[in-house]
């Protein structure tokens, strides 16, 4: 496949996860573009191809790392910056997904990372080359990370707190 | 039986990478399958929550598919990752503002360094040093265009006539600080300004056409030499440069030209200016000569203190000669025919200023005598 193709068929799960990580949009948006460039000359060097989902994931997490690093490097970050991405709205009446989102969005960056390759339906080698941990840490730390999510998870549940409060609408602000 | 599975091993088994001896003990232990399931549960919960369909902005797919385009034609090479995006074009300083405020022309130096192999942040990392080093000992001629709009079209007193493009000629003998002319002229080849300053003879001349009338101001240079304007435009080239080289986003494009091979780079089109930023720039580029890294063409969009601002400047001709070669009436403007010419007096670092406080007392002048 060629890369507009790829862009086709990973772009968006690809911004998902950027924006998950990243939480601002014009940061989540130069990942993707970072990844698919990438990609391009990764394809043109001839570079394997056998587990390109892996791979994309892999070079997009390295990507938001970077920005996150850059982030603390030369700007101070309000909490306000963090809450930029409007999240998608959710079939989700009773608010059961909200509150999940809401505990996710206030996990710590690696336990978010894990559980967000996780859902994209990684292996466990994917997870660590993305996550840059070794294999055989992949299942005690995820692990530990849905056991944090959950334990958040259960106590908004209890507390009622009003989960918009985690992605206000910008148009607010 | 074999003991109850831990946590991880629970998790391994959620996660379909267990091994088959923990699958056989979920198989037949009800208190770990129902542990297993309830794993399964919170992912698929999690998986819901990030997995809703998320539109993906149209303007992101376009900006994907063109640097795909591009990087398949031509030299694309990503700085390698460093971080920041949009917000290390975030720039701020008083010699930036003050560079931004006046500067409104550009000056090319002449560069010397040769390399033919870069990344687009090498290149720009050279563009930015040759600005920043000092000049040769030369007399430089420069011919250009200058598109303004926003902030700086504002300034500026004549906006060209109302389109906001100038050609602009300027001369700066490097072996003489402060010593310079620079004139602009509308589209149709009309003088719309000039300014000329000579440290040897002391003089700074003005000159501006208002409604067709010419007007000529002429001062003494101020006891204390700050930035010309050359100068003050070198670094508001040099600033820029610096903005586009704190883009993690930069792509470089190789171009044979007629004159030789050049280098463009392109920094994409970012969101909406941030609201703190003193200046943010949101899309520019940039052509440089690939030989010596000169600047031959420079384009940005953006905003100054929320006011947006663009301008783009288009190098036509470039000569350099030795100071003993050029007459000495070069840093003089000649009166023109039917010029208002006012005395302002002792200058200031600033002509415009001069300008506009002698106007105000010709006109308190001119008031008193009715």
């Amino acid at each position: 496949m060629e890369a507009r193709e790829l862009f086709e068929a990973h772009g968006a799960a690809i911004y998902r996860f950027a924006a998950v990580l990243l939480k601002h949009p014009q940061d989540a948006e130069d990942c993707v573009q970072e990844t698919f460039l990438k990609l391009l000359r990764h394809l043109a060097a001839g570079g394997e191809t056998t587990n390109i989902r892996g791979w994309l994931f892999t070079v997009a997490a390295n990507a938001a790392r970077d920005r996150q690093r850059g982030r603390a490097r030369w700007i101070p970050w309000l909490p306000a910056h963090d809450r930029e991405v409007p999240p998608a709205p959710l079939p989700d009446e009773d608010g059961r997904l909200a509150r999940a989102r809401a505990a996710l969005a206030a996990l710590a960056p690696r336990d978010r990372m894990l559980l967000t390759l996780r859902a994209q339906g990684l292996s466990y080698r994917d997870i660590a080359s993305a996550a840059k941990i070794a294999p055989v840490s992949v299942g005690r730390l995820l692990a530990r990370a849905l056991d944090r999510w959950a334990a958040a998870n259960e106590q908004r549940e209890n507390s009622h707190e009003p989960v918009f409060e985690q992605y206000p609408d910008p148009g607010r602000r | 039986m074999n003991p109850c599975l831990n946590s991880i091993q629970i998790q391994a088994v959620a996660d379909g990478e267990a091994g088959a001896a923990e699958r056989a003990h979920v198989a037949t232990c009800g208190a770990c399958a129902a542990r297993v399931a309830r794993r399964r549960q919170q992912i698929t919960e999690i998986e819901q929550t990030l997995n809703a369909p998320v539109a993906m902005p149209a303007s992101l797919a376009e900006r994907v598919d063109t640097a795909l385009a591009t990087g398949a034609a031509g030299a694309t090479r990503l700085r390698p990752s460093s971080g920041g995006g949009r917000r290390r074009w975030i720039y701020s300083g008083f010699a930036v503002a003050v560079a931004t405020l006046i500067a409104v022309l550009f000056i090319v130096p002449a560069v010397r360094k040769h390399d033919t192999t870069v990344s687009a942040a090498e290149i720009l990392a050279k563009s930015a040093n040759q600005l920043a080093a000092a000049p040769a000992a030369n007399v430089e001629r420069l011919v250009y265009e200058l598109v303004l709009d926003g902030v700086p079209r504002e300034i500026m007193p004549d906006h060209a006539n109302g389109t906001g493009a100038y050609r602009v000629q300027e001369v700066i003998d490097h072996s003489v600080a402060g010593r310079y002319r620079l004139a602009t002229y509308d589209p149709s080849g009309v003088e719309l300004s000039s300014v000329a300053q000579d440290p040897a003879t002391g003089r700074r001349v003005m000159t501006v056409r208002v409604d067709g009338q010419p007007y000529r101001f002429e001062t003494t240079l101020p006891a204390t030499q700050t930035l010309s304007v050359p100068e003050i435009e070198r670094l508001h080239m040099q600033a820029t440069v610096t903005l586009m080289q704190a883009s993690g986003n930069q792509r470089v494009q190789v171009i044979d030209a007629p004159d030789g091979r050049e280098y463009r780079i392109d920094v994409p089109r970012v969101s909406t200016a941030t609201p703190a930023a003193v200046w943010d720039l949101m899309e520019a580029h940039l052509i440089v000569d690939a030989s010596d890294f000169h600047v031959v063409e420079l384009a940005v969009k953006g905003a100054f203190l929320k006011q947006p601002y663009s301008f783009s400047y288009k190098l036509l001709t470039h000569d350099v000669e030795s100071p003993d070669s050029v007459p000495a009436d070069t840093f003089d403007v000649p009166v023109e025919p039917g010029a208002i010419v006012i005395d302002a007096g002792e200058g200031s670092p600033v002509p415009a200023a001069d300008a506009f406080q002698a106007s105000l007392r010709e006109l308190a002048k001119a008031r008193q005598k009715r």
